[in-house]
This record gives C-alpha cells, structure tokens and sequence, in this order.
C-alpha cells in the first residue's frame, strides 16, 4: 500500500470494513488504523481464508511434532527399515512387509498407523518427517525467493539504466525455461556433484540444495513485478520530496520505497510457500529434489507409484497432505491478498 | 550384459496394439526399445532375444533343457573348434550351402567381418575380442579396410583361423555371443537398427519402427536341416510392440490380449499372477520364474576404511539380512551366499544349503555377532557412504542396506546417483567409493565371465570394475592358471574351491540370484513351449500355439 492510500485508511475512508459501532460514532472522532490493522480487520471476515489457516497452522504443528510421534508412539525413525519384522494385528502376527515386497497396510494403531512403504518404514513418521522438510524447503525457499527477488526489483526499479539491463536480461534468461524443466536440470545436475562456491560447500544430498533451486527459480515471478512498482514509486511526489531533503539512494530505497512494496511481499509470501512446496514435491518424485534416504511427500508419492493399485495408501496420504498444505496456503494467500489491497491481481503464473 | 528389469511404467498412452488372435502370429511387449537391432552392438536382453532368433554365429547353446542347456553345441560352424597351440588357436569350417535371411551364400570371410564391425563400431563387447592376434592394433589404427591378422578366413574351403594371443580357456563362449553372429561383408560400419543386417536364424527382421514395434517373419532360408540342432520357428510372426507401461503389459497378458512380456511381472500383480497362473494356481498354468546367472552383491572397497579390516568385511556378511533384501524384489531375489550363481560351473551349493561362512542365507543375521565384531575392530560409528543407482530397485535396496550397517554399528548414508553415471561415478578411484550396490548377469556360463570383477590385474584408476578392489595373490594366481584351461569340466572343482576362498575372504557382500518369469497368454502352450535358456532367457523360436 502506497503513502497516499495509507493516508487514506487512517481518514477512514475504507468505511465498509468498520464496524456499526464506529460508523455510528462521529467521524472525527474515529480513531485512526494503521495498514496492518486494516488488513487484520478485513482477513478476520474471511472465514474461509482464516480457516484455511488454521488447517495450515494444524499442519505445521503436526509436522513439527514428528520427533514426539516417532520416539513416544511409533517407536521408530523414518529411516529405519523394517523388512523382516511383524506386527500385531487383531492378535495376530502380521508381516511389515510380505514375501512378494507388499507392505502391510494402515494398522490405526501406534505401529504403522498408516502403514508402511516397500522398505516397511512407518508411513506416518515418514508423513510427518516428510512434511517437515517439505515445509522447510518451502518456507526457506519462499524467503530466499523474497530476498533475491526483492533486492533485484529495488536495484532495477529505483537505479534504472545498465542495472536494470542486466537484471532484466538475468530475469529473461531463467524466466525463459519452464519451471519444472529449469529445476530437474539444476536440481540433477547439484545433487549428483553438490555445490562448491568458494568457501561454501553444500553436499547432493543436503535439502538446502532443492532450497536453492526453487528459490532462484522463483526470482524473477517476484523481482519483476517489484522492479515495476519501484519503478512507478520513484517518480512519486514523496520520492522527489525525499530527494529534495538530501536524502541518499539508500535511505530513500529502505525508508521510503521499501514500506511501499512491503504490502506485496506480504501476499506473495503464503503464495510463493506453496508453490515452492509443490515445486519440491514435484522435484522429489522425478528424483530432482529431496535425495533419499531424506522423506518429502514428492519421493514418498514416487516410492509408491509401483504399488498403487495393491497399496494405494503408499500415493494416497503423502498427495492428500500435500493437497491440504497448498490448498490451506493458496485460500490463506488469497485472503491476505484481498485483505491488503482488494483491487489487486498478484498471481505466480507459470 | 544389461538388464532393464523396469519395475513400472509411468505412460499409459500407448497401447500393445494388434493384441492376440491370428493363428500364425503372436504380439509380444517390451518396456523399452532394445538398446540396438544390431548383432555387433545390442547388449541388453531387450536385444538378445530377438537377436538370439535371427542371427547365428560359428557356436550356439543345445537347444535342450536341464544341465545340457548350458552347453555349446556348433552353430554355423560344421563341428566344435579344434584347438591347438596350447589353446590359443581355434580352427573351424563353416557349415556348406549356408544363406542370409536374403539368400547371399554365407563366406567364411564373414566372420571376419563381423569382428571388425564389432571393433569398429566400439561395441561394449570389445573386450571380449581383443585377445585375438592383430585386434588391438587393429583397433588403435582405425582402418576399418585393414586385416586382422589373428583371424584367417578361406572362402573357399570355409576354414576359419582364429589365433589368440594368449590362451583363453572362455573364448568358445565368446564365439557363440550374438556379437561373433556372421553378417553379410558388406554390410557397413554402422549402427544398423534402423535396417538390420539380413542373418542366418529361424526368424528374420522385417520391419522396424524406432520406439513403437518391430516384427520378425520366419526365414524362408532356413529349415531344420540348416543347422541340425536348431529348429524352424513354430509361430510365422513375433511382433514385438513397445509399451512403456509394465502393468499395462501385465494386465494385458492377464486378459490374454498380448502373449508374452519381456519384463517381470509388474510387482503390484505378481501376487495375482501367482495365485491365478503360478506353478500352483487356480488356473492353467503360464507363469513361472527361473533363476539367471546374475549375481546380486555389494562390493566393500578393500582399500579404504574401514573395509580394508578384513573383520569389518565379515561382520557386514553376517549381519546382512539377505531375506529382507529379497522382499525388495517382490519375491524375485533368492538369497544366496555363492559369488558364483546356480547353473553355472564352480557353483558351490554348499554355500546356500547351510555351509556359508557367513549363515544360512535364508535365515536371520546374526546381528549382535556383527555388532560386537564392528566393536572389536574400532569401527563403531565409522561413516560409510553407501553408494546406488537410481534404477528401481536399487534406490530401496541401498536404503536398507544402509540401514543395516547402520544397526551393525556403523554410521551410514546411502548416496544415489543418476544411473548413467553410476559405474563411472564409483569406478573412479578417486571417488573413493567405500561400499554399493551391484550386479551381474553373465554374458555366458563360465566362472571366468564372473571373476574378471574380483581379477587384481582388472584394477585401473577409471572406469575399474573390480569395486571391491580385490587383489589377491591367490585369486590372481588360479585366474592366470584356469584362463589357460581348455577343458572346463576338468577344472570345475578348481573354479569352486576359488569361488568359496572367495567367499571366505569377504572380499564382497553377495546376497542373492535375480530370477526372471515367462508369463504368456493362453494361446501360447506354455508346458512345452517356454523353455529358457540361461543366457538369453525365452527363445521366440522354440514357441508354439496351442492345438485349437
């Protein structure tokens, strides 16, 4: 939200979204609210979207339990195989995993409660692991995508000229290659060599490198609708008005420009969170992403893909859970969107 | 040799086409397009089978069953090779009146055609050929018009010389591999699976479209006077159609709408099959498995800690669950203790029936042995970096392996790589690789064929195929000794005490035989017409309909 339009929210102009109370009240004696608080007020109405939060937030919570499931229930880790053990069912003794390699199916109870997978690894531990990293992966990659993107619009917008040339150029050129395709291709090529960058070494293996990945992929769906809107902020009176008081380039990016785009930062978040979540997902069930034996709900579902028919639970629960967490962020992001500002359109199309 | 075991396709778009019905032919199914429809290149059983019907070298396999299975038999050579000089020359004559699949009369001097292109076309099976005199530098020179000395050819008498340069006791085996089949001379120094060479065979190639069918039509030039031994083909056409998807392969041949597919069982239907068509099953009989010469092992790198601790090595044979690996393969693993499979000579039966050192390979670890022998060389908690391709299903079988270094006490992280790289990646001594997945399937059966992976002498900076990096004297010592052994069956016991020492040594952790299956459609008479060849598996040729 730009400085015109906060200015116009504090007036109390946005009435729609005030209460009875306030509107019966004398308009002057109104009390003022800040973006944020307008925001807050206009999400708290959409019970969808708060909803779809919630479910998100439940997610993460479970997510980040899965150290407490697997010591305390399941009584295992999500690398450990279980080939030759049995279970008890109905008091009966019944194999992980049978002779012809068909694991046992969900047992509702605290060992492989949604059963196990060909190596007889407890689904729900690998579920719940498994969404950590995909979680982890999406929010960092999300955040990197923020920063490098963020940076680069601000550089291209505010200095225009032979910065915004090469940034643009840099933008092309990854904006050029379909996503998918550009991330199996970095994402093969780094986890069979790792990354060497100076001092900076980062294994094949390491999740960090589908992190990397995704977040430079998403680059340029962010940089370059920040660059547009540095660019049209520049040339407003508030810049000028900076400029003409001495201010330096840096103080008037990070003072006056950066509270402006801030707002789309915010609606990009929860939508970058979740595409990168099914990037990594995507990335993982090509083999691209997360390396075994690391789970992620993309090498989940593709372990599972050859025994869909005698073990759907295999494809089934990890795609339901990725289904929830995008889901849940994509009708959260949609909410904050309307929230920030209704008139806008922000969408990462690809 | 290669073997694309796919586990699962992923398209379902194509279809096997043409599915069953006419009396004179059958439609078959492959996951992938043979790696080549070229006698002198295709090294994958995707290829030999069809090559195994259409193109005959000077020997081949009796087309018998049981032990004789494995024994070689003249092809289109008169009679077996005299050899002389101590093994290192090899005489033959062709059969007389011989002719392509075209009609061109077959000449002596095919044959060395037929090794040039295999030297000129850098086939994978150039190896094999460079023992013989002149083929090295033959090789170096890059003439593909110039003379290999070692091999001398009269058109005439159809007399064919072979002189090594050294005795090799495996080169008869070599001279019954697709690779050695006789083409016409001129056909070209290149790849011809787009238009394959005509052959002498039961079938013939006669039509090939890239990546969707190829058939093959019996070969009006050959009847069962060709070469005796060798039968006519029983059904007119095979038209093999390529379909990516395995349990749509499975499905159809259930439904009796393809007649035979060339991959395992897709494994979410194996236990339908078996309960339906099984040995056992609730219906006729069209499914059964066999064992191959394959050997399924991980190498433990004798260089690098901490498997240069020969006690580190054995905790990891005793503690290896090879029943748990084996229900990674849906069933088709036997767990064995052998480095040497079954059927092949030096095979110790002994080691698989409660003799291995290292327990009974059907049985559970001994877990707590291989825990406290970890303990007792210092190794508790060494990092290990287990090594695997990404092809189905090594991803899950270096993920429990791991796990079980992991539980002997080591500390251990499975690594996959990209299979195109995979043997290049852990054959390069400077990756260090410690320990990983591998296998072997025999080119042909004899013990020489499995031990040039455990040769001292085998061991190169790039591109080494002995992983485990075993050079000991002693093995290397009875393998300069047998490779000069011209009588395979007075050496038999020498081979099998070998493969126990083997064995004994830990040099490797060997943990099972992959068996195949032959599952045809109702119409194929699959009690007396599936017989399997241990080299090249199902033979098309051999293959009849039922009575109607």
């Amino acid at each position: 939200m730009d400085a015109d339009r906060e200015e116009a929210g504090a007036a109390g102009t946005e009435f729609t979204l005030d209460s009875s109370e306030e509107l019966a009240g004398d308009p002057a004696e109104r009390p003022g609210l800040g973006p944020w608080r307008l925001t807050w007020r206009r999400l708290r109405r959409d019970k969808v979207a708060l909803a779809a939060g919630v479910v998100f937030l439940l997610l993460v919570g479970a997510c980040l339990a899965a150290p407490l499931w697997a010591d305390e229930i399941a009584g295992t880790t999500p690398e450990e195989n279980h080939l030759s053990d049995k279970v008890l069912i109905d008091g009966r003794e019944t194999e992980v995993v049978d002779l012809r390699g068909k694991p046992i199916g969900p047992t509702w109870s605290d060992h492989f409660f949604l059963g196990a997978d060909s190596n007889g690894r407890d689904i729900m531990v690998r579920l719940l692991y498994g969404g950590r990293n995909s979680l982890m992966i999406g929010l960092a990659a999300a955040f990197g995508t923020i920063a490098a993107g963020l940076i680069l619009g601000l550089l291209a917008g505010y200095y225009r000229g032979r910065a915004d040339s090469v940034i643009r150029w840099l933008l092309d050129v990854i904006w050029a290659f379909p996503v998918v395709l550009l991330g199996v291709a970095l994402g093969t090529v780094l986890a069979l060599g790792g990354l060497e960058l100076g001092p900076i070494t980062i294994a094949g293996d390491s999740l960090a490198i589908p992190t990397l990945v995704i977040a430079i992929i998403y680059v340029p769906y962010l940089a370059r609708p920040v660059r547009g809107q540095v660019l049209a902020l520049r040339e407003r009176e508030f810049v000028e008005a900076a400029r003409a008081q001495g201010m330096g380039s840096l103080r008037i990016v990070f003072r006056e420009i950066l509270p402006n785009v801030a707002s789309t930062l915010v609606v990009f978040l929860p939508l970058l969170v979740a595409n990168a979540i099914l990037l990594e997902a995507g990335l993982s069930f090509l083999g691209a992403g997360v390396q075994p034996p690391n789970p992620s709900w993309g090498t989940m579902i593709a372990e599972g893909v050859e025994r869909i028919v005698t073990a759907p639970h295999l494809t089934i629960v990890p795609g339901a859970m990725l289904v929830a967490t995008v889901l849940s962020l994509n009708i959260f992001g949609e909410g904050v969107r309307d929230a920030l500002d209704p008139r806008s359109k922000v969408r990462i199309e690809h | 040799m290669a073997i694309g075991l796919a586990s699962c396709g992923s398209g379902e778009s194509s279809g096997s086409g043409g599915g069953s019905g006419d009396a004179s032919s059958v439609t078959i199914a492959q996951a992938s397009q043979p790696d080549f429809l070229d006698p002198a290149l295709s090294y994958t059983i995707h290829g030999w089978e069809p090559m195994w019907t259409t193109y005959m070298p000077l020997l081949t396999y009796k087309r018998e069953e049981g032990e004789a299975r494995s024994e070689l038999m003249p092809g289109l050579a008169e009679a077996m090779p005299e050899v002389s000089d101590g093994g290192a020359t090899y005489e033959l004559t062709l059969r007389k009146g011989l002719k392509y699949s075209n009609g061109t009369p077959v000449k002596a001097g095919d044959f060395e055609h037929a090794i040039k292109r295999v030297l000129n076309l850098e086939s994978g099976a150039t190896p094999y050929y460079l023992v013989i005199e002149g083929a090295e530098k033959y090789l170096a020179d890059g003439n593909a018009d110039a003379d290999i000395p070692g091999i001398v050819t009269d058109d005439k008498t159809g007399e064919i010389t072979i002189n090594l340069t050294e005795p090799e006791s495996a080169f008869p085996f070599v001279l019954a591999m697709n690779f050695s089949a006789l083409v016409p001379g001129d056909s070209p120094f290149e790849n011809m699976s787009k238009e394959p060479a005509p052959g002498v065979g039961p079938y013939m190639f006669t039509k090939v479209v890239p990546n969707r069918e190829f058939v093959l039509e019996t070969n009006p030039n050959f009847d069962e006077n060709t070469v005796p031994g060798v039968p006519v083909a029983n059904i007119g056409t095979v038209k093999t159609v390529i379909n990516p998807s395995v349990s749509r392969q499975t499905q159809e041949v259930i439904d009796n709408k393809l007649d035979f597919m060339q991959e395992p069982v897709a494994p979410d239907f194996i236990s339908e099959v078996l309960e339906r068509f099984g040995p056992e099953g609730t219906e006729e009989q069209r499914y059964k498995e066999f064992t191959t010469l394959s050997m399924y092992y991980f190498f433990l790198n004798s260089r690098i800690p901490p498997f240069d601790d020969p006690k580190v090595r054995e905790a990891v044979n005793i503690g290896l669950d090879k029943p748990a690996l084996a229900r990674l393969f849906a069933g088709t693993l036997e767990p064995g203790c052998s480095f040497l499979p079954p059927d092949m000579p030096g095979y110790s039966e002994s080691l698989d029936s409660g003799e291995c050192p290292w327990g009974d390979p059907h049985g559970a670890p001994h877990l707590a042995k291989a825990q406290q022998m970890i303990k007792e060389a210092g190794a508790e908690g060494a990092k290990v970096t287990v090594w695997g391709d990404n092809v189905d299903p090594t991803p899950k079988v270096t993920q429990a392996y791991a796990d079980q270094l992991n539980q002997m006490g080591l500390d251990a992280e499975p690594k996959i790589v990209d299979g195109g790289v995979y043997f290049q990646t852990i054959g390069n001594e400077s990756t260090g690789a410690q320990t990983g997945f591998l296998n072997w399937f025999g080119d042909f059966p004899h013990p020489s064929n499995f031990f040039f992976l455990v040769n001292g002498e085998s061991i190169q900076p790039t591109n080494n195929q002995n992983m485990s990096n075993v050079d000991d004297p002693h093995i290397n010592k009875e393998l300069k000794a047998l490779g000069r052994e011209p009588d395979l069956d007075a050496v038999t016991d020498r081979w099998e005490a070998l493969n126990e020492y083997l064995i004994d040594k830990a040099y490797l952790a060997p943990y099972g035989y992959r068996k195949l299956s032959t599952f045809v459609s109702d119409r194929i008479d699959f009690e007396n017409c599936t017989q399997i060849n241990p080299v090249i598996y199902n033979d098309y040729s051999r293959w009849c309909l039922k009575d109607k």
